[in-house]
């Protein structure tokens, strides 16, 4: 079970997620930044309620700390040509 | 009551450096308030640039660094990443050949290996480049590594050297008495030590109030966009003219100088994401930023690399670099505060001069004299007004 990919888009499988936390991975962030679960082309839309699940489930309650992995811009992807064209053009 | 022999505050690229090497002979403790990497060290590029550095002192340094990057990650044994993929410096426009002809001159005579290229020769490293540009300058002595995956390979190694490393925590207070560090106040604890350093990065101005010592780092902000994975495009890092122009002209010889700050660093990470960079403000802490950045920053990178043009940016990321005003970190004890270090500042350069910052940081607080003459240059009171 422990080969099941949780972030498919940076294959994450969940046995590197519980390695994280029994070393002390206390956030969703924490293990973002160490196994880049959540860092794909998906920006964690598919496996962000994944990885907090594998949080709760696996880390000592009382240690895990809710972090926001707040979303950045784009909301969507967006090619490079099409965001050159935003704005006022330029400056 | 819990006693370490030093206190490392920060937990980035600079602060994990420092407890690693300073647990060569002491029992540290590394307090963060957030993640490790988590802050401006998780927001950031990846280059170890040397040909962009001033020539002089600047280039000396980052020499210095470079050199422990060598053997880094068989010493930390774990990848990190590192990769000599070369850098580029593009020329867009005639009026910047003249500065960048003599820029090179000097690059060279400080032992940098550093050449002047065509149009031609340069897209015949970097197709993706635009035909119009007019040269780029090139070393092969520049690198890359992955900064992630650098503060955790340097705290990895520090806690098998027993170093203990306690994140979500935050030092709130710096306990003097008779003008020495007895301890430190944290939101888990008072943890007495003779030793602390001040590895805030940006966030330093703030650690130096708690030991009543006026420290002055600005949050100078950069914004990079993040791309999809693709097959390999972009060779080592790029760079353009006029962030060199920028970094090191007046605002009078810089007449064009583009809006936020604009300078392009372009460069693939090992996964294949493109990082797009950046930008180069002053805005506080502000971590909102508006699409007219973004767009300006896409506008420049694609006139440089069309080639870029139809691939999709997945995220974007807001970083602080800790700025001093001369471009350079402060590495110093602080006088009146003994036991107090401060090793912040780094602006631009973090990732490149972390190796170094460790080692320098050892050698100032055993007092050792081979490091001298890259610590003068560091000191806290250049900075002072007098
Ligand atoms: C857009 C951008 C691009 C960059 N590109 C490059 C590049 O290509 N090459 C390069 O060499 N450099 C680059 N840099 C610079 C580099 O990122 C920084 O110089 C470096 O990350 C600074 O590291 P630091 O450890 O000093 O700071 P940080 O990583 O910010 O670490 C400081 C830590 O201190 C913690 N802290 C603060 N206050 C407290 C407290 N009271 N108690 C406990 N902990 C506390 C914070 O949470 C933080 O984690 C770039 C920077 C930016 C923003
Ligand atoms: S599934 Fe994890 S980022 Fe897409």
């Amino acid at each position: 079970m422990n080969d099941m990919i949780i972030c498919r888009c940076e294959d994450v499988t969940l046995g590197e997620l519980i390695s994280h936390i029994e070393n002390g991975s206390q956030t969703v962030k924490s293990l973002k930044l160490q196994t880049r679960a959540g860092m794909g082309i998906c920006q964690g839309r598919t496996c962000r309620v994944l990885v907090e699940q594998v949080m709760t489930y696996y880390a000592d309650e009382s240690n895990i700390i809710s972090s926001s992995v707040g979303t950045n811009f784009p909301i969507r992807p967006i090619r490079l040509a099409e965001l050159a064209q935003n704005g006022k053009g330029d400056p | 009551m819990e006693t370490y022999d030093a206190v490392v505050i920060g937990g980035g690229v600079i602060g994990t450096s420092i407890a690693y090497r300073l647990a060569e002979t002491r029992h540290v403790l590394l307090v963060e308030k957030t993640d490790i990497g988590a802050q401006t060290s998780g927001a950031c590029d990846k280059a170890i640039f040397l040909q962009s550095k001033k020539p002089g002192f600047p280039i000396k340094l980052a020499k210095a660094s470079r050199q422990i990057y060598e053997n880094l990650e068989e010493e930390l044994e774990t990848s990190i990443e590192f990769h000599k993929g070369g850098g580029m410096i593009v020329i867009e426009d005639e009026d910047h050949i003249e500065f960048m002809e003599s820029f090179v001159k000097k690059q060279q005579k400080a032992g940098i290996d550093v050449t002047l290229l065509d149009s031609k020769e340069a897209r015949s490293i970097q197709p993706s480049l635009a035909e119009y540009i007019v040269g780029a300058t090139y070393s092969k002595e520049d690198a890359e590594v992955n900064p992630l995956k650098l503060s955790q390979a340097f705290a990895q190694a520090a806690k098998r050297r027993g170093v203990d490393i306690r994140t979500h925590t935050e030092v709130i207070d710096i306990d003097i008495q008779n003008g020495k560090v007895v301890g430190v106040k944290t939101t888990s604890g008072y943890i007495a030590t003779e030793l602390v350093v001040n590895a805030g990065g940006p966030f330093a101005g703030k650690i130096a109030e708690m030991a009543g010592v006026g420290l002055t780092i600005m949050p100078r902000r950069g914004v990079i966009l993040i791309s999809e994975k693709i097959n390999p495009m972009i060779f080592g890092n790029i760079l353009c003219s006029q962030y060199i122009a920028a970094k090191h002209q007046t605002d009078e010889e810089n007449k064009k100088k583009p809006p936020y700050g604009i300078g392009l660093s372009l460069g693939q990470t090992k996964s294949g994401n493109l990082l797009i960079g950046g930008s180069r403000e002053f805005k506080g802490f502000q971590k909102a930023i508006n699409d007219e950045i973004l767009a300006a920053i896409a506008r420049h990178a694609t006139r440089i690399a069309p080639a870029i043009k139809p691939i999709r940016i997945i995220r974007s990321m807001v970083g602080f670099r800790p700025y001093t005003g001369d471009g350079l970190p402060i590495i110093d004890k602080v006088e009146g505060v003994e036991g107090f270090v401060i090793a912040a500042g780094h602006e631009g350069d973090g990732i490149a001069l972390a190796p170094i910052t460790g080692k320098l940081v050892v050698s100032l607080v055993e007092n050792r004299k081979e490091d001298q003459s890259l610590l003068k240059p560091l000191q806290f009171k250049r900075l002072k007004a007098v």
